[in-house]
């Protein structure tokens, strides 16, 4: 083998910038897909603000992954120790659960509420699970207006939860498309290590699967549908609640599949 | 073929002769009744559940197995300590024992509260309090073959479903535990029972006010919460009837169910 020029190592450097490129292609519009979503779904259940947390590690904490409302930019990275408060309960029992006057909570969401300012008086957190695994928690915070709030509902919780499927499906195509990105930028701190080529048909090969594919394709349609107004987020909304109900109707009954 | 017509069950007249609960456990306070909750730990030192909270252990991970030690950590979540509060405001006298399987890092949820029945079952607690529940379908074997220990060992083992798109175990087994949803009643003694649905009890679990750490209390919604009112009320018929099986248990709260359903008639 020849020892490797310059020029060569210059067109494989180019090639992986290319790479990187397409990775954060990847993930820019589904993080934008999950932030619409939280501003449907938490308009209909007239809630001020929303959240997704999600794994971070392999010991139980969470970190916010998206958030909107007033102090969504104060919570993105902002890390929730194993098992502390609701949302960490949640991601270890796996139950959803609604809690009201949470303000008067002298742990952890007061913590978070000093650092942003904001009173949290309300939560309905719900996990979000992907192919049995819980990946991370949906919450939604507070009624829109001033308090007092009226509790959650029942209903609204088993909306949140259905809210939480569609979500968790993005969710985990975001944390795949971040591997790939972060892959990406290991391999540009550490570029001996790997061949950049093998890596790029890697790529190539996990992009062109199917399903990969098929979903990127429905996170982004979503996504623009999203973003032409207000009437059209409305009609998508119906129509995927529509979907799935048509989906829990196949689904009653056995659960095994059983006729 | 089994028919997809519903078996009648005969309502708590019927029994008469065989299965007499009577009404005194109604006065009863679950005195001498062992009740295990597998959850995030209990603070003990809440003006509800001082001195009712007879052991505390947590899990922790040991050469890859779950061991148990002593604990004196409390609750960092709240939950355990909302569902003592619920079973101690129906049956204050029952003997709690606090097994904490969630909060600490590194624990697989199934694997985690899996060791945690398995401890109630050995230490033979009369009744179980479980909130908690696992999607991952690995999980069904092994704990159904758990949950036909606690079965014959006359272990209660009360589960809370979990109300989301998928099923959740070990809510969804019909036959060795008693599964609840929540409802939006408010008298714990006043829950309901659907024979034929996959989870077939109903308790109050909207808007509950319970214990929460610090000496608090907080409002709370969620099946998580229904589950500790039919714990409570099983401790009621076990001071008064100790010797009741798994299987009377049940029918004991079906029988009750039914007069509750007539009196609303």
């Amino acid at each position: 083998m020849y020892p490797e020029t310059d020029g060569d190592m210059s067109a494989k450097i180019r090639r992986l910038i290319e790479t990187i490129d397409v990775a954060n292609v990847l993930t820019d519009p589904l993080t934008r897909s999950i932030e619409d979503l939280l501003r449907v779904t938490a308009a209909d259940l007239n809630s001020a603000e929303a959240s997704v947390l999600v794994r971070d590690g392999d010991e139980g904490d969470l970190r916010f992954l998206s958030a909107i409302g007033k102090v969504a930019a104060q919570l993105i990275d902002v890390k929730v120790p194993a098992g502390k408060g609701i949302a960490g309960f949640v991601l270890s029992s796996g139950q959803p659960m609604a809690v009201s006057n949470v303000v008067e909570d002298s742990t952890f969401y007061a913590e978070i509420d000093k650092a942003t300012g904001y009173s949290t008086e309300m939560i309905l957190a719900t996990p979000l699970r992907y192919e049995g695994e819980t990946i991370g928690v949906l919450e939604y915070i507070n009624r829109v207006g001033e308090p007092p709030y009226s509790a959650f509902t029942p209903d609204e919780m088993d909306r949140a939860g259905r809210f939480a499927e569609a979500i968790a499906s993005l969710v985990h195509a975001y944390e795949s498309a971040k591997l790939l990105r972060d892959l990406g930028d290991r391999i540009v701190e550490d570029k001996e290590k790997y061949d950049i080529d093998d890596v790029r048909s890697w790529l190539a090969d996990f992009r062109g699967g199917a399903e990969h594919r098929e979903m990127m394709d429905l996170a982004v349609m979503v996504r623009e549908i999203a973003g032409r107004g207000e009437a059209e987020r409305q009609m998508c909304r119906e129509m995927l609640e529509a979907v799935m109900r048509y989906t829990d109707s196949q689904t009653e009954g056995s659960f095994l599949g059983v006729e | 073929m089994i028919s997809a017509e519903r078996i009648e069950i005969p309502t708590m007249s019927d029994w008469a002769g065989f299965f007499r609960l009577g009404d005194e456990w109604r006065r009863a306070t679950g005195k001498g009744v062992s009740v295990a909750i597998i959850d995030s730990g209990i603070d003990v030192l809440h003006p509800d559940l001082a001195g009712k909270v007879e052991s505390s252990v947590e899990a922790r991970i040991e050469n890859k197995k779950v061991v148990f030690d002593p604990s004196d950590d409390g609750d960092s979540a709240g939950h355990g300590t909302a569902c003592a509060g619920i079973i101690a405001g129906i049956a204050p006298d029952a003997e709690l024992h606090s097994i904490k399987v969630l909060g600490a890092g590194g624990l697989g949820d199934g694997l985690a509260f899996m060791a945690g029945l398995e401890w109630a079952i050995k230490q033979k607690y009369r009744v179980v309090n479980l909130s908690l529940g696992t999607t991952k379908p690995q999980f069904f074997a092994p704990l159904h073959d758990l949950l036909d220990r606690a079965y014959q060992a006359g272990c209660i083992v009360v589960a809370a479903a979990n109300n989301l798109p998928q099923p959740s175990f070990p809510s969804v087994f019909s036959s060795s535990l008693i599964s609840v949803i929540k409802s939006e009643q408010t008298d714990p003694l006043n829950f309901g029972f659907h024979y034929g649905e996959v989870i077939e009890l109903t308790a109050p679990g909207v808007n509950v006010r319970t214990a929460w750490p610090g000496g608090g209390y907080r409002n709370l919604t969620g099946n998580s919460f229904a589950c500790p009112h039919i714990v409570g009320v099983i401790a009621l018929l076990l001071e008064k009837h100790p010797n009741l099986t798994p299987f009377h248990v049940k029918s004991a709260l079906h029988s009750i169910a039914m007069e509750n359903l007539n009196r609303a008639v």
